[in-house]
């Protein structure tokens, strides 16, 4: 899920990076009131190991594929949601830097997608509200945490990857990079990231066991009362907050494909009535489909536009000098191709 | 000087780890600890540091070990931990050396000035600008020394320092212990070692201390090594062989 | 599993890097900071038909490679993590984007096919921007600069730390990937019994680590904040580099020199 940064326009990767950064903010100044000091030394190995622990394949019984670890509602399990986010924005950092996992542009919009809703979603939403609730009263209280963790690991890694994947498309779509229509995008990204997250669950899940096994004092809230007697959000509450934010997400969908009652259908089959020219036309602004959505998206990028006083080339043009365009582009790559022979020509000279 | 006063350390789990210990070790002593894994050797020391709850008392240079004395008592011992990985945290040796210096209030000239010295007098200064994951075990070993002497501490505590060095690196660790004039304390397994640094060696089992003598009075006394699940010094048996 | 050692090799590999020298090497880390982000917002904000435009945006990643002396192979290497995503979604372009928009001799070129590549070379421009400045210019370096630009103390003293220990975590968990392989030689990846206590137990090892270092930090008189020394001051050089650079890309997004270019080779304006 990690974005290129060619996947992005830079007003959606600002807005993202506010975001983003206004998280980071709030969870640095909540630890440095805590002055838990001890956490810095936890939190960098815990990063350091989940990082390390990305890379190991986890064969799926049945299948020949395996799954991997993300790790945000695992660290925020063993770290709390502010100190879990920082060591998951941490990772993000040094996969951008080092591994071209995610593009610098992007990091904002990657923190946001994966770090955020992994553990501040995951934990507040879920794993808070389950591990307080007063559920499974007839379990005994071990069996009963164990149950609860399960519930929790398996619910939070899907409903994080379903918003952080659905963040992705929604971001990639108001960038105005892809073709592909809102609707396909997501009915493409949602079904794959929720096998993907019931995957990561149980894999979460099973370490968390482990751990629950052998140090239950590690895991956040697991020693806690049920009855949720400081709880900010009792399991209730949380049911009912989940429940609204279905219904609005389901309302904007549903009033994003009213306007455009074939989308999916059009998406893959292609509006045969209307044609392509109809739905496609060569002026820039008027291509793909005329939506409640893709209108406010213009607007947006209209007046957030990055150089406003500049006109981008636009396809008039770019169709009018295609020639030269092609032309040019030659010279320019053959230019490149010299510099570097030449480069590598005058090390070989400076090293002889 | 340290004094132990009937010092006893639990576990939460009800398990008692230190046994009403009691003991003295002047300036300038030079201490082995000894004894079978889970003796206590680890614990007696974190107790002095402050990094255990006992009861009892203790006292370094009349100063009690409690939370209030804590920072001077620290910077009067210098603690090599077993794992040089998490001793060394810094990104570079460099930063590492500097960090005691720089958190006990030396400005950042005074500590580089420091750090330089400690790493001449330690013969290290080709690791000045090394990377503390790059660097080899031995180094590393060597490099944790170093920060711990950057403070010039009265007293050296050190947790199995000669654990997987290879043999030419822990030549350099003990010749590099025996320069030191401080007073030292030493936990550790390598009996040859115990032997090459240390004149006076305290046996511990089960908490308790079973033997507090000189050390080739200690590491001779075969029956009670085997006793506590150790062996004569390879020095001694091999020349027994003969 | 081969990954994780594949990992500890790039991790090595970048900051074998970032120690050479070079012009490039020497120049402030703020200086790069910010012509690398100018000049990936730059890059990214073409429009998507505009590939002549793009093109010349290949030369700031030609000239420092040359200068630097940074092996571009490495660079590509790193390609395979960013391009399938990005191609996976450009892909979509040529098929839902079919109206011809220009045409080379007799084949008509879709508008689909051009911003499909268009993508696809941003993709690559960035990435390779951004890789010349991680191997340019080291981990404290960059952490440097981040602090100059206030970035908080704890996040940078996070990432130094996790940086410290990233290759320490990699041997750890390659030393069980190992050890489990030897006891499992048929299988390609860790069996649900196991998938607990794989990670589980370097989890508990890691906690008692921290738990070490903590003390250790304690020992030496750790009160809440570490202290770093700041990087050497920026010279003239550095604002000049800045300037410069991000000056040009500014030319290069208002003025399509390759047209320019190919108008003047072609002799007058079409």
């Amino acid at each position: 899920m990690h974005m290129a940064d060619a996947l992005l326009s830079p007003p959606v990767a600002t807005v993202m990076y506010a975001a983003s950064a206004a998280a980071t903010g709030i969870s640095v100044h909540k630890l440095k009131k805590d002055e838990n000091t001890q956490k810095l030394p936890t939190m960098a190995v815990a990063a350091a190991l989940v990082f390390a622990g990305q890379m190991i394949n986890y064969t799926i019984p049945g299948t020949g594929s395996s799954g991997h670890l993300s790790g945000g509602m695992l660290l925020s399990a063993l770290l709390g949601p502010q100190a879990g986010f920082l060591s998951m924005v941490v990772i993000l950092a040094i996969q951008s830097l080092f591994f071209a996992d995610g593009g610098l542009m992007a990091l904002g919009a990657n923190c946001w997608n994966m770090a955020f809703y992994g553990c501040f979603v995951g934990y507040y939403l879920i794993w808070q509200p389950i591990m307080r609730g007063r559920l499974f009263p007839k379990m005994e209280a071990k069996a009963a945490a164990r149950t609860k963790i399960i519930m929790a690991s398996v619910i939070g890694c899907i409903v994080t990857l379903q918003t952080g994947a659905f963040s992705v498309v929604v971001e990639t779509s108001l960038s105005g990079i892809t073709e592909l229509p809102f609707g396909a995008f997501c009915a493409l990204m949602q079904p794959i990231h929720l096998a993907i997250g019931l995957v990561e669950g149980l894999i979460t899940t099973a370490i968390l066991i482990f751990v629950f096994e052998a140090r239950p004092e590690l895991l956040q809230e697991v020693n806690a009362k049920t009855g949720g007697h400081k709880g900010k959000l009792t399991l209730k509450k949380t049911l009912v907050a989940l429940a609204v934010l279905v219904v609005m997400v389901g309302g904007a969908l549903s009033l994003f494909a009213s306007s455009n009652p074939d989308g999916l259908e059009w998406a893959l089959f292609g509006n045969t009535e209307a044609g392509y020219n109809e739905n496609m036309a060569l002026d820039e602004e008027d291509y793909g489909i005329e939506s409640g959505l893709s209108e406010k998206a213009a607007s947006v990028q209209e007046k957030t536009a990055f150089l406003p006083d500049y006109s981008f080339a636009d396809s008039e043009s770019a169709a009018g000098t295609a020639v030269s365009g092609i032309v040019g582009s030659a010279i320019v790559a053959v230019a490149a191709a010299g510099i570097s022979v030449l480069g590598r020509f005058f090390r070989k000279k400076k090293q002889a | 000087m340290i004094r132990f006063e009937h010092v006893s350390c639990e576990y939460e789990k009800g398990q008692t780890v230190l046994n009403d210990l009691s003991f003295e070790i002047q300036d300038g002593e030079s201490v082995g600890l000894i004894g079978a894994n889970g003796a206590g050797k680890s614990t007696l020391m974190k107790v002095l540091l402050g990094l255990l709850p006992y009861s009892g008392r203790i006292l370094v240079d009349d100063l009690e070990v409690n939370k209030a004395n804590l920072k001077e008592i620290r910077r009067k011992m210098g603690f090599v931990l077993q794992n040089s990985d998490n001793q060394m945290f810094m990104p570079t040796v460099f930063e590492d050396i500097m960090f005691a210096p720089l958190n006990y209030g030396m400005t950042r000239e005074e500590a580089e000035k420091r750090t330089e010295d400690t790493l001449n007098e330690l013969g290290l200064s080709n690791l000045k600008h090394r990377h503390n994951h790059k660097i080899s075990g031995g180094e590393k070993k060597m490099a944790a020394i170093a920060t711990v002497l950057a403070m010039d501490p009265g007293t050296l505590l050190m947790d199995e320092p000669t654990s997987a060095l290879d043999p030419y690196n822990r030549r350099i660790v003990i010749n590099t212990i025996n320069k030191l004039n401080k007073t030292k304390i030493i936990a550790s397994h390598d009996l040859d070692m115990i032997l090459d640094t240390c004149r006076r060696v305290i046996l511990l089992s089960n908490g308790s201390i079973a033997a507090d003598d000189g050390a080739e009075n200690v590491l001779t006394d075969q029956i009670l090594l085997e006793k506590n699940r150790m062996e004569l010094p390879l020095s001694y048996s091999h020349m027994k062989k003969q | 599993m081969d990954r994780i050692d594949h990992a500890a090799s790039e991790l090595r590999e970048m900051d074998d890097l970032a120690a050479l020298s070079s012009p490039i090497h020497s120049i402030h880390p703020l200086a790069k900071l910010i012509v690398t982000i100018s000049y990936i917002i730059l890059t990214v904000s073409f429009s998507k038909y505009d590939l002549s435009g793009l093109i010349v945006m290949l030369l700031y990643p030609v000239i420092i490679f040359s200068i630097s002396g940074i092996p571009i192979k490495t660079c590509f290497y790193k390609l395979r993590i960013v391009l399938p995503l990005v191609c996976a979604v450009g892909l979509f372009n040529p098929f839902f984007d079919k109206a011809p928009l220009m045409s080379i001799g007799s084949i008509a070129v879709s508008g689909g096919v051009i911003s499909m590549i268009t993508l696809m070379l941003k993709g690559m421009f960035c990435l390779m921007a951004s890789f010349i400045l991680v191997a340019t210019t080291t981990m404290d370096a960059i952490c440097a600069a981040l602090r100059k630009i206030r970035m908080p103390g704890m996040i940078v003293t996070l990432l130094l730390l996790t940086y410290r220990y990233i290759s320490v975590m990699i041997d750890e968990v390659s030393v069980m990937a190992t050890a489990y392989k030897l006891r499992a030689p048929g299988q390609k990846g860790v069996h649900y019994s196991a998938w607990g206590s794989f990670l589980g137990q370097l989890l508990l090892r890691s906690m008692d680590r921290a738990e070490e270092m903590y003390s250790s930090m304690q020992l030496r008189g750790f009160s809440g904040e570490f202290q770093y020394a700041d990087v050497s001051p920026a010279k003239p050089k550095d604002y000049l580099y800045t300037v410069f650079a991000v000056g040009i890309f500014f030319l290069f997004r208002m003025i399509n020199i390759a047209t320019l270019f190919g108008g003047i080779a072609l002799g007058g304006s079409l």
